[in-house]
This record gives C-alpha cells, structure tokens and sequence, in this order.
C-alpha cells in the first residue's frame, strides 16, 4: 500500500521507467546538446563514475539499496529513492543528491564518512547542470534483482507461531476434581501458580442461556429452561450442547464470524456498486458446511479451490464465492487496470492470509514485512496463485437428489408409454405401410410441398435440437437470449420455387407454443437461404426472397419483417398459440439441377429475448404460380422412393419411406402423441445461477477499458507495476515450509484438458499440510478464534495477528493441544465446541472479584468468562424471537427490507446499503475481514430501542403473547415476559416497579385515547426489557 | 483497543463507595461517559486514544490549537481549477493549438483529446491578496481574504471513486477510514447529543457522489466514527422519531424504569463500565431526539441570517440551507461536517465533460453565495477561528477541451483548494500550477501533505494519530504526507 503511494509521487513526476531499458547505455545519456553530452560525459568517465562507485557504491549500487535509492543508471538516479527524485537535469544546486554531497540537506552523504573533497563536489555540480549524462550503467545486472531470491535468515524461522504443534498432555493437577477436562488442567495449572482460583460456576439459568446465545445465536424458550432446570443428571449441559450442535441455527449464528473475516458482501462496491445477485450461495456454503461440520481444513481448500478439487459438488463450488466476495471497482480506467488487478489480488492474499493464517501477507506488497519473516518476494509468489483466478456464473443444479430421483421415476413410468409405440411399429406398421403403397400412395405423390428430409439442423445458442419422424426438428433444454438455428438440406429437385416454415405444436412447449417465450410466442427475426451446387459446394449464392405470407401475423410484426434485413423487426403470432402457424416465401427463380444442391437456410431469433421457434420444418415448392400454404406435404425423399420398384429398394429407402407413412397414420400419430405429452413432463434439475471463481470461464465484466486478468505475474518493487522485475513462479510462505521440504510436495498437475492452473489446490494442499506447510497455523488460528468467541479474549489476543507484534499466547500449550485435538477429531469443529463449552473454564461466573482483579484485571488466566454484548445479529434475531415474530426460512437470496422478520444473516450485504439496525451495533462493512468486532456503547443504539418499528412490533408481540386477553393478570404476564426474555422470573421489586408502571402507563395511554391502554401499557414494558443490560448483555 | 477495558474496571471499585459516587453523578447527568472522558483526560499520555466504551467522548488533541471543527464544502465530480480560481493567461493565447506530448490516458475519455481551450469566464484579482477569482463566485470573490489558497494539488487517478475515496481516506482503494472518522477517532466530539460526524449530500434528488457511503465510512476503525449522513427525507437521523403511540411523557416514564432496572442489576460487587455507560447512553439518545432537530431547523435563524446565505435564492436554498445547518452544527459541538455539492452522474455534479461554461455557472450559482455567507456568519459570530472550512474536489480539469463539445476531462495532476478559518494564514496563495494549468509545477501538495495538514490544524500529529488493524498501525497518511506550513497562521 505505501509503495503506491512512492510511486504515485513518481508517476505524477513523470519518469516512466522500464526495466529491460536500464541496461542500454545509449538510452542512459538522453542529453539533447551534443556540446553539453560530450563534456558531460568526459566529466562523468574521469570523475563522477569513479566518485559514486567509490564513495556511494556500497550502500547505492547492486541488488538491495539503501532507501531504494539506486545509482547504477540515469533513470533510477533521476528518479530517487524514498526521498523523492535526485536530481533534477540542468539545475545542481536544486538538487537533492548535490545538496546532501554538499553538506546543505540533512541527511548528509556520504553517510558515517567525510564530506568529499570540494573539487569534486564542484564536478559533480557540473555535471548535473550539464544533464547528468552516463556512457553505460554502473553495474551490470542479469535483470534479475537478488531481492527476489531472498532467502530468510535461520533465526526468523524461530517465531513461536511458525513452528509444529508441541504434542503434551494435558498436565496432572491437584484440583480436587475441578478439571472436567484437558482445557480446565491447563487453566488451573497457571491459576495456581499465579495464585488464582476459578470462579464458581454460573447458575443453571445464565448457563443454558449462555450455551444457546453461543451455539445458536436466540435465546432458549421458558420450556427449554425449565427442561434443563429439572434435569439433576451429571450430563444435562452436555445433552443441551449436543442439541444445539445439531441444530441449524448453529451454522446460522457461526457463520457470521465466519463471513466477517472473509469480508463478505453481494455488492462490486466502489463507482456504482452494483449487485451481485447470486452471491448468497457462499453465505448458504458457509452455513452448510459449519451445520454438516464439514471438517475445517476441507472448508479451507474449498473456499480456495472447490472448482478444482470437487467440481462436481455443489458446495465446492459455491465455497469458491470467498475468492470473489471482494470489491471490484465498476468503473475501470485504461491506465488503472493492471493496478486494479493486483488491488483485486492482494485482496484475495491479504484476506486468506489474516482469516486463515493470522499473517498480514498484505504488509509485503511493497517491502519486506517490517516485523515478520515474510519477504517481498514471498508474497508476490503467493500473490501468483490467483493471477488467472476471475469471477464467474455457472448453473447448479441445487437439488440433485430430488432431480435423480425424479428422473428414475419419471422413465420407469415412460417406459410402458414408448413401448407401446414401438410394439405398434414392430407389428401392426409394416402391414399398414403396405396396404396404403396400394390404396393412397399415389394421392400422397401428388402433395405439392416437398418436406426436406435429407436436413441437419443446429441451433447456434446450445439448445437441444432433436430431429423427428415428420422432417421437423424439436429444441429443448437451454433457452438462451439469442439463438440463430441453421439448417443444410440437400435436394435432387429442379424447379424450385418457394419455400415454406411450419412452427409446429408440441406438448413440450407452454400451451404447445409454437415458440419457446414464456408466453408460447415466437420472434423469427430473420429468415435467409443460400444455395451451392452439390459437387461445388464453395459456389455459395444467396438467394433473394419475395413474397412473404403466414398463416397469421400478429400486429406490428409482420412474416415481412422476417426478410426485411433489419434485426431489430421479425415475425410473430401473439396471440394465436397452440396451433401450427405457417410462413411462406418465394424464390426470386427457380432454384436446383440434376446435380443437386445444398441449400443452407438460417433463422435468427435476436429482436426478442428467448422467443425462438420450438419445432421447425421446412419444405420446398415446385410449382410455378404461388402455393397455398396448407397444401398437402411429403418427405422430398419419399416421392423418389416411391417411384422405385419395391423390389430394388435400399434399406435406407424402406427406412425413409415408413418413417414419412407413419407420421401420417393416425393409429401412430395417436401413440406418438402420447409419447409426447408424456416426455413433455420430464422433470428438469432445479438450476440456479451462483457466483464462484475459477479460470478459463468468462469473467463477469464490468466498465473495464482493458483486460479482466493478467496470466504472467511480476515482481514490483514497491508494488509498483511501473517497476516489473521479472516473472514469478508460484510458491509458499518460507517461513511457513521446512527447510528440507521438498518443492514438488504441494503442486497439482492438472488433469489432461483441465480449463484451470490448479494453482489455487496447490496453494491449498500447502495451507493445509500439517507437517510440512501450513497447517499447525491454520489449526492454531482457528482454534484461537472458536476460544475468543466462547471466552470473550483469544488464548493469542491478537487473533487476525499471530506475527511477531502480535500477542503471545497466554497458554501455549493449550492453545497447541486444541489444535491437535482439532486434527485429531478430523479437523471437525463441533467436538472443539463440546470440549471448550463442556469445560469448568467455560461454565464459571463472569463475577467480578476484587482480589482477582488485583492479580489478573485483564483476565489472562480466563478465572471468570466475561458478559458479552449480544452482536449486532444476534441482538435482533433475539428481539423477534423473543416477540413472537421470527420468521425461521433459510438460505437463498437476502433482502434489503429492513421490516423483514427473516434471521438477520438473510439481509442482502450491500456495500453501499449496509443495514442501519446492524451497522449501529458494530456490524462490519464487507470491506475488510474482522476477526473480533468492536462492542461500542453509543446513543444511536439506544434511539434504535427505544424507537425503531420492529423493536416496538417485537414489543407488542410478546404483549399479546404474555397477555392474550384484558383478564390476563399483569403479574402473570409480567412472569412470563421475563421468562421469555430474560430465561427467569422477576424478583419481587421488579415486580412491584413493574405492576405500577404499567398501571400509570394504563391510564396515561387511556388519557391519550387508545384504544386498548392496557395492551399498550405492557408493550411498553415488554420493550423495557428489551432494553435493559441484562437482555443485551449475555452473563 | 480492547485491551484498555480493564484498567478502567479497577479504577472506580479500588476506592470504598466510589460506585455509589458515581450513581450519584450519574443521577446528575455526568454519567460514566463523561466521567470516562475525565479519566482519560486526567491520564494525558492517552490523548487521541479513544475510549472503547465511549469512543466519542471528548479528547485532549495532540498539541493546543485553535481549530475545533470542520466544514469540509466537497464540490463533487472535480471542479475545474482553470475555471475557477488558477487564472491562466497562457490559455488565452493558445486557446485552439493542439498540446504537444500529452498522453492520452490522461483523463476519462481517451479517444476525445481536443486542443487547449481558454476558460469561457472572466478573471479579476480580489481582495488584499489579489487572488484570482472567476466571474462565477461573485460573492466569494469578497471572502477571498479569509481563504488560504493551495494551487498546486495533485492526486493519483484520473477516475471519480478512486480520486473520490483518495481524498476522503487517502487510498484510492476502498475501505480505509475517512479524514472525518480520523478526526473524530482523534479527538471524539464536543457533542453527545449529536452525531460527531455529519455528511449531507445532493437534496434535488441527482444522487449522492460515486462511491456512496463508503466516501464517508469508517474503514476498519470502529463503526461509530462514520459520518452520519443526513437523510434529504423523512427523520434526517434513523429511528430519531418516537413512535406516534407513545407521548413524550411516556417514553420518559420507560426511560425511568429502565434506568431503575438497569441499577438494581449493578448494585452488587465493582461496576462494569459499559454497562454503566449503557444506562447513560439511553439518556443521550432521550436528548439527542430534541437535540437533532433543533440543530437542522434553520426557521429558528433570523431572517437577515437566512438571507445571508441565499436561502431566498431559489438556485441556491438546498446548498443554503446545508450551509446554515453546518454552522449551527458546529455551533453545537459537531466535530466533522462534510456538505457535498452535486450528485452522482456526469454533469449532475461538477463534473463538466461536455460544456464546462454550463456546469460550472450552474454549480457556482447554486453554492456561492450560501459559501460566502456560511464565511461572514462564521467571522461574526467568533466561530471561523475555531472552524476550519475547506473548498475543492476530488481533482481538477484539463486545459484541453474534451472533444465533442466545450467541456473538460478529469484530471489528476492539477487542483486548486482553499481552507479559510480554523487557524489558516488568512490569504496565503501556495503553489502554482504550469502555464497552462496542466500539472502542480511549483510546491506540490500531495493528498497526503493535504490530510498531514488537516489534521496538524486540528491539533493532531498524521503521524502518531495511529490504529492498529490486522497487525499493522495505519495512518491516514500512509507512509507519506508533509504538513504544508506555509499556510498555518
């Protein structure tokens, strides 16, 4: 981030710099006077070179300098260091290289040395005034500067953070039977020797509180409560646990934190922050995979490489949308694309880096990290993974069970239907066919239109295209906005006139069609035919088309518009649907020969979305005035097959022949009907857009005036991409891989044909290898976080930071033992739960003590579990459950209604429209990921319970619910409020405070002239309780 | 930070009956949020570290200064500083000549490069310091002794929403905190009765600027120090009205019992302080609904007041009224208002691409004379000493006109500011830009030497004003940023 503000400076200076550049020497001595380059250039060979390569060399020259500042060419030397520029060609005394030489700025140079000798300040001063001209760089390099090969030193590997899980048993402790678990043996071995003791445990009704507001985020029902309250067995809590474990609103309430960190939101953010309507899959990914307990360390490498690694499973997919939840700006200028691209990119490492790995990879952008063992160089190795990572749609299928299942069904019972057509084909049709070659086939010769049957037919946008015993093609499946279908019939016939378009019937479209719009319609934007001889195919001749009809033609769109050659008019036949509707044009002249001819007839769909035809045909006339257009037809191929002698036909002839008569018996036409209404209801899977990230599929583009990825990443220095020093390859944090670790340990070949670099499993495989890569970390921050949240302070403190300024952790052998635990469990997170929640640590009081506040105010031996403020979330989900009025639907797309009743994950995360309700109680912006919120005390929270609708609806609620009629005793209804609310009966003061508060609120509402003041009256105490700390605040 | 927590559970429970003291305090209205100020005040080497339980609670600055609040006047989409306030003779003669070597991604629309246009508007020197003033400010020109005029402003992108979010929070890149949230971090707010931070934007319906909200966002510090936009309909503030079956009366009487309640669950064993804080924080919020409104109802100004700004000038009564609302803001303690002028899409704010003369008549129609008004009121009341008022936008305009009509495209390399008030160096004119305006050629001032010098005029060091996010302590000037001295009186 500083370095784009350097370069921005430099930029702004104008000094374009391009590497491969430094090394022409003539490019170096850019003097315009050759007077002035030749005296410039004798000072510089005698005096200056030797000077700076003497005085300045060691700390200004090579591969690492100090203050970035670079003497070994004209272009690094005009452009400075971090000092801004050097020099200034033509103007010595103005300067800065000049004025630090000649003692007049600080800091003087040479550093820690004698000034130099005046001459030859004086020479240098000339020869800047004279531009400053270099034969040839200082130093040769291999453009390869050493600082991206930087290996980190042994000692930086000692960090606590970086080193494998310590295995050790929980310690034995003389606790009188205190420990219930490896968590409380930690706890009480350092409380001891601090001189601390536990606090008491809770009571039952704060600690069943406290375990349903921290698995489920929604306070326990008065039965539930009472439930636990009344059962005396050793395991109570534990059965209340598990229950809550399995519940769903476990992966509703955990998953925040989860989406916190991975900074999520459905909006592109920045000029116009568009929506991204398909988002919401990864928050429903996320809630899935907590509910299932996905293990940790597959939810990992999912978010990071699903596509890859589990392409055909929904929720590898969806677990992709954490690479896409960033900002991406909707407006992108043609010089800020490539910036904007590693913007995107540092995000997505800077992200991963502290939610994953609590390491602030984005420090090492443009510098070494100042305080951890994380190379410049290392980063942009990491960075390097997800050079060709972008965001993109696809379709799931989002309930493939059912669509299997569906689909069995569906052809068991097709099965009898189409059989009972081929039953007919096999016994009855040929008998048939023979009859009528005596009886009607002379008649049918005689039809006018001449189906083509020798036809391929494609349709350009991707539908299915299904050819049928009648000559006609049926589209099904994909439906996209704009389809082209083109047609190559071949035809023997001469003389051809015209030709003709059916738009048939069939069960399979909405009220049969004839078109595939939603409304039966179709849009025939443009019809156009060319034709070429058989045996000359490349002699391709358009073919004019006059004298349009239809059988109907719906006002304003007439079957003229189809050959019209504007695409922005069509035909079209709203309303009348549910029929076949026939189009007809003529030939400018007869087409066709002896030879034969390929015709290629094209239909474009394009001045309507999704209004193509769904069952074309098409046929021919060779009749020299106009034909009707409901003439009789028959199969071109037909009329020559029946001209042969039975005996001398060919298979394929018999074949065309019965397929052409049974599309005209009725018998057929009856079963095939049935086949047809009965394929109409095939099921189809339930698809829904989602938004993931992969490679090699289009990216979702916005207002971009450039590329949407870059395939080489560079090294920058100063993250500039002005200052490229060359291509990196993909690898690891070192400090995060062991020394003798082999490299080829974590790279995936991608399988033969693989559209992605795999890039992103390597990267994953790395992250999680619990040996030699990242896993022991991953395993520590995870772990660190499910304590922070049960206990209110991280074992590490710092739990986005466990680098070198982080915090230690307060107990690391814990905090390693939970890790392994982790691992040991197959990195499920639910025991981890159980085991934190299970624990005599978790279940003391949050008392405060003053002697143990003397020895410990900050808590660090964890001798009370803190009150917590209810999170923003958790806060009103609570509020509508506590009124009555929770709606409990999950998944699918959010809202921005402030008034729905829905859990407040389910509100659309919009960056420019954050939700007021949530924002005043610290809910974060999708900007940035957050591991701990802030639990601030502001007077917005109070105006907001005090005065929002739905905190004054939820009031009333729970009124009416405690006191469903004018005779429910106040004192009852006040008992039961607090139940509800706050898991216990009021004390006998409240109650008295309380019956008299309602009584004046009573009369004050009757006063005012409500109509139920009583009613009202206790809605305003119901929303006391909402206000009050103790329903805010989880003891 | 979270780890300032404990040291204040101690305090107040180390010495016998001081819980009692405080309840009694309490019951007076000081109430623990200005008792946690008074700690922290009393502590000295915390100035500028804010209070986690009560973040906004006043504090120290880093060194005495005279500026208390601000009034940041964001003319939204880049108003050209040729055609304003930086007179260039040179454009006159070469109005029509093409501008040899410019690189054509320079501004927005890289196919329409035209040649150098001369402004449409006249130039005269005003005042003492005979700054150059456009015909366009007919007011401001007799204020202009009161400004401090930086010239030679430049920034890093030639786009709205990164030049946008460059200048509110010094990142071109979204999500850093904004000037106000930094201020308000530093300082808190004279007012708990009001939001620390107020933004109000384009009333007329034309949008709110590019970038939305996140231009006043609080980043990764704390939510509480985003700016509190006010809303142009409705309650101004969320949930400031109380609902229409309850009395005020009513509502006071809850208030009584939550109070009651709320006591008797603290009155065993030492005091948690947020949730002390928390019984007086309803209290604030009781007030702030009277309080509220009473600062945004400018009927309460006389009407030589009102007339002052414009509110009779029916191009200038929305911006009029912002202006007279800011100062009744500060007035009351408000610690950072920003007013933006414009709205979002091209042309509906200063952003002239197509007729420079047009839009910018326009949008100096409608903010001159309240700008001007908002500078004499502030003199005479005794506040502009204490109120540092700032003018500009996110970057300036190009000496070329924008091919395809008589506009002008963005550009980065130049701007012009002022500040006025709040301890500026009344009629100081800073830096310069080329002869043609096309870049800051003498003094630059980067955004960062801009926010280094923002915050130095409130009392506040850029570089230890500190936040400590995800294991780095950012700055809202980065690495970077030099107070620009010569302008501080």
């Amino acid at each position: 981030m500083c370095g784009v503000l350097v370069a921005a400076i430099l930029a702004a200076w104008n000094c374009p710099v391009d590497p491969a550049r430094r090394l022409l020497a003539a490019e170096d001595a850019k003097v315009t006077d050759p007077v002035k380059l030749a005296q410039g250039l004798d000072i510089f060979k005698n005096h200056v070179r030797p000077a700076l390569v003497q005085h300045c060399g060691k700390c200004h020259l090579g591969d690492d300098v100090e203050g970035e500042f670079d003497l070994g060419t004209r272009d690094a030397l005009i452009r400075g260091g971090t000092s801004k520029a050097s020099i200034l060609p033509g103007n010595a005394k103005d300067s800065l290289l000049y004025k630090m030489i000649a003692h007049e700025k600080k800091p003087v140079m040479p550093a820690k040395a004698d000034k130099l000798p005046d001459d030859l300040i004086a020479k240098i001063g000339a020869w800047i005034d004279l531009g400053a001209p270099y034969d040839e760089p200082l130093v040769k390099s291999d453009g390869v500067p050493a600082w991206t090969r930087k290996v980190i030193a042994a000692e930086s590997r000692q960090h606590w953070a970086y080193q494998r899980l310590k295995v050790g048993a929980p310690p034995t402790v003389a606790d009188k039977g205190w420990s219930k678990n490896g968590i409380d043996q930690f706890i009480w071995q350092k409380q001891q020797a601090a001189g601390l003791s536990p606090n008491v445990a809770a009571d039952k009704r704060k600690l069943i509180r406290r375990a349903y507001f921290d698995l489920t985020g929604l306070p326990p029902t008065p039965q539930e409560v009472t439930e636990f309250l009344n059962d005396p067995s050793p395991q109570a809590l534990e059965k209340v646990i598990d229950r809550l474990l399995a519940s769903q609103h476990y992966g509703e309430k955990w998953a925040r934190h989860w989406l916190d960190l991975a900074r999520f939101a459905e909006s592109h953010g920045y000029e116009h922050d568009y929506d991204r309507p398909t988002a919401y899959h990864y928050r429903d990914f996320v809630i899935q995979a907590l509910n299932q307990d996905l293990p940790y360390n597959t939810f990992v490498k999912w978010q990071l490489a699903g596509d890859e690694l589990a392409p055909d499973n929904n929720l590898a997919l969806m677990a992709t949308g954490y690479l896409a939840a960033g900002v991406h700006s909707t407006q992108i200028t043609a010089n800020e694309v490539e910036k904007h691209r590693y913007d995107e990119m540092d995000d997505i490492l800077a992200t991963t880096g502290t939610a994953m790995l609590g390491l602030t990879f984005g420090c090492a952008r443009c510098h070494d990290h100042k305080y951890d063992a994380i190379p410049q160089a290392d980063y942009y190795r990491l960075l390097s993974t997800f050079a060709t990572t972008v965001r993109t749609e696809v379709d799931l299928d989002m309930d493939p069970a059912w669509y299997k299942q569906a689909l069995a069904e569906f052809e068991k019972a097709h099965a009898p239907v189409a059989e009972e057509l081929a039953k007919f084909e096999r016994e009855q049709l040929p008998g048939k066919l023979a009859k009528w070659e005596v009886e009607g086939a002379a008649q049918a010769q005689s039809a006018q239109w001449l189906i083509l049957d020798q036809i391929e037919g494609k349709s350009v946008g991707g539908a299915t295209f299904t050819k049928q015993a009648d000559g006609s093609f049926l589209a099904t499946d994909k439906k996209p906005d704009n389809d082209t279908y083109t047609f190559v019939a071949q035809t023997d016939l001469t003389g051809v006139t015209s030709l003709r378009l059916e738009a048939l019937t069939d069960p399979s479209m909405v009220k049969g069609g004839p078109g595939r719009a939603d409304n039966s319609n179709f849009a025939l934007t443009e019809v156009t035919v060319t034709a070429a001889p058989k045996n000359n195919p490349t002699q391709v001749e358009t073919l004019k088309l006059s004298n349009a009809r239809a059988t109907f033609e719906q006002k304003g769109l007439p079957v003229a518009a189809a050959i019209d050659g504007n695409l922005g008019s069509g035909w079209a036949v709203d309303p009348e649907f549910g029929k076949n509707q026939i189009a007809a044009f003529d030939f400018e002249k007869p087409i066709g020969g002896q030879e034969g001819i390929v015709l290629t007839i094209t239909m474009e769909f394009k001045n309507n979305v999704r209004h193509a035809i769904g069952r074309p045909r098409l046929s021919v006339g060779t009749s020299a005035k106009p034909l009707n257009l409901t003439e009789p037809s028959i199969a071109a191929s037909v009329v020559t097959v029946l001209k042969t002698p039975v005996a001398q036909r060919k298979p394929e002839q018999i074949a065309a022949l019965t397929n052409w008569y049974k599309t005209t018996d009725p018998d057929w036409q009856a079963l095939n009907k049935k086949v047809a209404e009965h394929l109409a209801k095939k099921p189809q899977p339930k698809l829904a857009k989602a938004l993931i990230s992969s490679e090699g599929l289009p990216a979702i583009r916005l207002h971009t005036q450039g590329g949407d990825f870059f395939p080489v990443t560079y090294y920058m220095r100063r993250g500039d991409t002005n200052l490229k020093d060359g291509e990196v390859q993909p690898s690891y944090l070192q400090a995060l891989m062991r020394v003798d670790s082999p490299t080829t340990r974590w790279p995936a070949t991608p399988p033969a044909g693989a559209r992605t670099s795999y890039r992103r499993t390597a990267f994953a495989n790395w992250m999680t290898d619990v040996d030699e890569g990242a896993g022991a970390l991953l395993a520590r921050v995870i772990v660190n976080r499910l304590w922070q949240q049960h206990f209110g302070r991280g074992l590490v403190a710092t739990t986005s930071d466990f680098g070198i300024r982080g915090g230690e952790p307060t107990h690391p052998e814990l905090l390693d033992w939970l890790a392994g635990e982790l691992i040991r469990n197959g990195w499920k997170l639910k025991p981890i739960h159980r085991l934190m929640m299970l624990s005599n640590t978790y279940q003391q009081s949050s008392q405060l003590e003053a002697d143990k506040l003397a020895k410990d105010a900050d808590n660090l031996l964890v001798w009370r579990r803190p009150k917590k403020r209810l999170e923003a979330e958790v806060l009103r989900d609570a509020i509508l459950q506590v009124g009555g009025i929770l709606d409990e639907t999950m998944y699918g797309p959010g809202t921005l209604d402030t008034a729905t009743r829905r859990r407040s994950i389910y509100f659309t995360v919009k960056r420019s429209k954050l939700i007021p309700m949530l924002q005043v109680f610290d809910c974060p912006d999708g900007l940035s990921g957050i591991g701990e919120r802030q639990a601030t005390t502001i007077a917005p929270q109070a105006l907001l319970l005090l005065n929002n609708p739905q905190v004054r609806a939820a009031s009333k609620g729970l009124a009416k619910h405690v006191a469903p009629t004018a005779e429910t005793p106040l004192e009852a209804a006040i008992t039961q409020a607090y139940e509800i609310a706050m898991s216990r009966p009021p004390v006998a003061d409240e109650l008295k405070s309380e019956i008299e508060f309602i009584t004046q609120q009573t009369a004050s509402h009757q006063q005012a002239g409500h109509a139920e003041p009583r009613q009202l009256a206790l809605a305003d105490f119901c929303q006391i309780l909402l206000c009050l700390n103790e329903f805010v605040y989880v003891d | 930070m979270l780890n300032h927590i404990p040291r204040y559970f101690a305090e107040p429970s180390s010495q016998g009956g001081s819980r009692r003291d405080f309840l009694q305090r309490s019951g007076q209205g000081l109430g623990m949020l200005a008792l946690s100020s008074l700690l922290q005040q009393t502590q000295g080497a915390q100035a500028a570290t804010p209070h986690i339980i009560n973040p906004l609670a006043p504090h120290a600055p880093h060194f005495p200064v005279k500026a208390k609040s601000v009034i940041w006047l964001f003319m939204n989409g880049g108003p050209s500083h040729v055609d304003t306030w930086d007179y260039k003779p040179e454009l006159e003669k070469r109005d029509g000549k093409e501008l040899e070597g410019f690189d054509k991604n320079t501004g927005f629309f890289t196919g329409n490069v035209g040649p150098l246009m001369k402004s449409p508007f006249k130039f005269e020197r005003h005042g003492q310091s005979g700054a150059w003033v456009s015909e366009i400010f007919p007011h401001l020109s007799k204020q202009v002794d009161k400004m401090a005029f930086l010239y030679s402003c430049w920034t890093d992108s030639n786009n709205h929403s990164p030049a946008l979010f460059k200048i509110n929070t010094g990142m071109s890149r979204m999500g850093f905190p904004c000037v106000g949230s930094w201020v308000t971090y530093g300082l808190g707010s004279e007012s708990q009765n009001l939001p620390a931070f107020v933004v109000m934007y384009d009333t007329l319906g034309r949008g709110i600027p590019k970038g939305h909200s996140q231009n006043w966002g609080a980043g990764f510090l704390p939510s509480v120090f985003q700016g509190t936009a006010l809303k142009p309909q409705g309650a101004p503030i969320d949930d400031l009205e109380r609902s229409t079956d309850l009395t005020d009366g009513q509502q006071r009487a809850q208030l009584d019992l939550i109070r009651q309640l709320n006591q008797r669950q603290l009155a065993s064993g030492p005091i948690e302080p947020d949730l002390a804080a928390r019984i007086e924080s309803f209290e604030l919020a009781y007030r702030m609904q009277m309080a509220a409104p009473e600062a945004i109802d400018v009927a309460k100004e006389s009407a030589e007041t009102q007339k002052l700004y414009g509110l009779d000038n029916p191009k200038a009564t929305h911006f009029a009224k912002q202006c007279l609302i800011a100062r009744r803001m500060v007035e009351r303690g408000v610690r950072f208002v920003q007013i933006y002028s414009g709205g979002m899409d091209n042309e509906l704010s200063w952003d002239g691409h197509s007729n420079i003369k047009a839009n910018h008549s326009g949008f100096a129609a409608e903010t001159d004379q309240p700008i001007a008004g908002l500078l004499a009121d502030l003199e005479r009341r005794g506040l502009l000493d204490s109120t540092l008022v700032i003018w500009g936008g996110e970057f300036g305009r190009l000496p070329i006109v924008q091919k395809g009509g008589t506009g002008r495209d963005h550009n980065p390399h130049a701007f012009t500011m002022w500040m006025a008030g709040g301890g500026v160096k009344a009629g100081t004119l800073y830096g310069a830009t080329d002869e043609i305006g096309h870049k800051a050629a003498v003094d630059r001032v980067s955004v960062n030497d801009l926010h280094a010098t923002i915050l130095h005029l409130m009392g506040l060091h850029h570089e230890k004003l500190t936040y400590r996010y995800n294991g780095r302590d950012f700055r809202l000037t980065d690495v970077a940023g030099q107070v620009v001295n010569q302008i501080i009186a």
